[in-house]
């Protein structure tokens, strides 16, 4: 028997794992582990495999043209407007959501006494507790009328921008309300994130810019926003990857139209690839229209599959560089 | 010279500038220019609420925001000359953004009671549907059968993705494998699902193969997935803080490894994975998407996992929300009202048992 004393870690490790019921346990365990890749393979494997009748038969138009009529033979259907919806809808969100996320996470950090950032913060996680359909219920009753009224007057003012025109003067069912209940849905996410980043600034550097003479705003142009950027922007894009999969509170604001709204945010009807998924799920004519909502499905998931796994990749980059 | 000689009431003064707590002791002209700045605005803006027929959105983001990072901006340029100017913009617009985000909180928080105590009575939660139409009255019906359904599929969803989320958490905290990286990054990746593609998939292999119906069971396996990335992620983050000392000692002592995990760490971490398992609940209890696919509808009570279509609270409110009858969106904002307790509920309890852990 070799010294104890000599041996490494990693021996100890190996004597202590020789035991037969370890490595059951051991073997358990990792399989366990990996119940997330095989799920995550298993969607991709059984949406794929369900997608290739659908592209068989409406080629590669089901991903470049818009439409869904389901009574010709073959059906013709493409979801590109879907696709292109649910991007314009997280779109909007965006710009609504990243600088009050942003400026929400500032005023946190750096604003406000630690007190009411403590209420805030916790404010903060109860608005990303709202489950959607809550949310839906909400812009449903409570937001749609008022954002109709924002949407007139910024049609009456604005309406010379192309993208606050609107022919058909209804004000309901646009991207736009969409848009801001994302917003709603990403403020949360966003704000976490920021707020996390920033308040990891470290000291040392803000005091050194406060002594070299910054003010606050060229303390964060200079310091904070750089050093968090990295979080910032995953941050961001974690709050995407959630708008581009969020079904039910769009299903209730967004009129579902089969067909491409470029840029018309305040013109009722857009498109969105979840919502198309739910809405017509509920009077599915059989199985080759069930088919093609899984493959429209598949898409969806790819989408915010590798939007996700960008947005990890940066943020745990830039958790690394902060360690 | 007066740089030689060393003054402690003038380095005191600097320190109370730059003190941590900046917002103590101001100069009475600070606290003037400040105070004028916010009350002159305000008051331009509520005499023009009062006297003209302005839109209230115009009024705020035309007249009201700029007419305030004027003032604050002049304030901030009178006390602490032209730097000031771009801090006034940016706190005025944090404090805008705040007040945004507390405005909208209080209007989703403030209507779900409003409108949904109406709807709210005893018979409202343990009553069921059956015989219940749209259009009949808030004294007859009630949303028991979509309880029981909730629990149900949440108690399902909970017996399959807590075990597993706690053995990834263990592979990834006391295993220690190789593959520890890649792991994380699945998990990371599979909390990016959409609630959506979760419910197709549950769709394809359960329900459309033919191996169930849409049942308790399917919803539960959809919400599985959604529950298994939280709690497998808290898991991780509770096992971390267990001290080594617990683990070496049972070693030590001659226990196996897996004795080790299973009668020392995990024990020593309860209340933590409690909260786990609690968060991982709260995350997916309001989720309606893959109910709406795997789980499907019913008005009955149903107590069998497997056999028959079953209701939940979510998949309740989705179905009563647009409906052209009173009561039916009554009955829809008190099921969100009830939703919205029991997720504050639970998040109270993850935050109090998370409290006394941090606290021992």
């Amino acid at each position: 028997m070799a010294d104890v004393s000599q041996m490494g870690r990693r021996d100890l490790q190996s004597a202590a794992t020789s035991h037969r019921g370890d490595r059951v346990f051991t073997r358990t365990v990792a399989g366990a582990a990996f119940t997330s890749l095989a799920v995550l393979a298993g969607i991709a494997l059984f949406l794929g495999f369900q997608a290739i009748p659908a592209f068989q038969s409406q080629g590669l138009s089901f991903i470049t043209t818009t439409g869904w009529d389901i009574n010709t033979n073959p059906p013709t259907v493409g979801i590109f407007g879907m696709l292109y919806g649910s991007v314009l809808l997280a779109f909007v969100g965006l710009v609504i959501a990243v600088p009050a996320s942003i400026l929400l996470a500032i005023f946190m950090v750096f604003i406000s006494p630690p007190r009411l950032s403590k209420i805030l913060t916790n404010l903060i996680d109860l608005m990303a507790a709202i489950p959607s359909v809550i949310l839906g219920l909400w812009a449903f009753y409570i937001l749609n009328p008022t954002a109709e009224e924002w949407q007139v007057l910024l049609n009456k003012y604005l309406g010379w921008i192309p993208i606050f025109e609107n022919t058909s003067g209804n004000f309901l069912g646009t991207p736009f309300i969409a848009g801001f209940v994302l917003a709603i849905m990403m403020i949360p996410i966003i704000t976490a994130v920021t707020r996390e980043v920033l308040s990891r600034t470290p000291p040392d550097l803000i005091n050194a810019s406060e002594a070299l003479g910054c003010s606050l705003w060229t303390m964060l142009r200079y310091v904070a926003l750089p050093y968090g950027r990295g979080g910032v922007v995953g941050g961001i894009m974690l709050g995407l990857g959630r708008a581009l999969g969020e079904t039910i509170a769009v299903f209730f604001v967004l009129k579902l139209v089969y067909e491409t709204n470029w840029d018309k945010i305040i013109e009722s009807g857009g498109g969105s690839v979840a919502t198309l998924i739910v809405s017509r799920f509920g009077e599915v004519s059989g199985p080759s229209e069930l088919q093609l909502l899984l493959a429209a499905g598949f898409f969806l998931f790819i989408m915010t599959l590798v939007v996700n796994v960008i947005a990890n990749l940066i943020v745990s980059r830039t958790g690394r560089l902060q360690k | 010279m007066s740089t030689t000689t060393f003054d402690p009431a003038a380095l005191e003064q600097l320190q109370q500038q730059k003190s941590g707590r900046p917002w103590r002791k101001k100069p009475a002209r600070f606290t003037a220019s400040v105070t004028l700045a916010v009350v002159i605005p305000a008051l331009l803006v509520a005499a023009l609420f009062l006297t003209s027929d302005i839109p209230v959105p115009i009024l705020l983001v035309v007249i009201y925001l700029p007419l305030q990072l004027i003032a604050s901006g002049i304030a901030a340029w009178a006390t602490k000359g032209t730097r000031g100017i771009a801090d006034s913009v940016i706190i005025v617009n944090a404090i805008g953004a705040s007040l945004f985000s507390i405005v909208v909180l209080v209007s989703v928080i403030g209507s779900l009671v409003v409108r949904g105590l109406r709807a709210l009575s005893p018979h409202f939660l343990f009553q069921n549907s059956v015989y219940i139409s749209p259009s009949t009255p808030l004294d007859y019906g009630g949303i028991g059968h979509s309880l029981v359904g909730t629990l149900l599929i949440v108690f399902i969803a909970s017996l399959i993705s807590v075990p597993i989320g706690i053995a990834t958490a263990v592979y990834i905290t006391e295993v220690r494998g190789r593959a520890v990286p890649y792991v994380r990054f699945f998990v990371q990746a599979m909390s990016g699902v959409p609630s959506v593609v979760a419910g197709l998939f549950i769709l394809t292999i359960v329900v459309a193969t033919g191996a169930f119906n849409q049942s308790a069971f399917a919803g539960g396996l959809a919400y599985a997935i959604l529950m298994l990335p939280t709690v497998a992620r808290t898991a991780e983050e509770v096992l971390k803080l267990v001290p080594d000392d617990l683990r070496t000692g049972a070693l030590a002592l001659g226990s196996t490894r897996a004795r080790t995990v299973l009668r020392v760490v995990i024990p020593a971490a309860r209340t933590g994975i409690i909260t786990a398992v609690i968060l991982g609940v709260a995350r997916v209890i309001g989720e309606t998407a893959p109910l709406l696919l795997a789980a499907g509808n019913n008005d009955q009570t149903v107590l069998n996992p497997f056999g028959s279509p079953i209701s939940s609270v979510p998949t309740y409110i989705f179905n009563n929300v647009a409906l052209p009858y009173p009561d039916a969106v009554a009955r829809a904002w008190g099921s969100a009202l009830v939703l919205i307790i029991l997720v504050a509920i639970l998040f109270t309890l993850a935050r109090v048992l998370g409290r006394g852990r941090v606290g021992r």
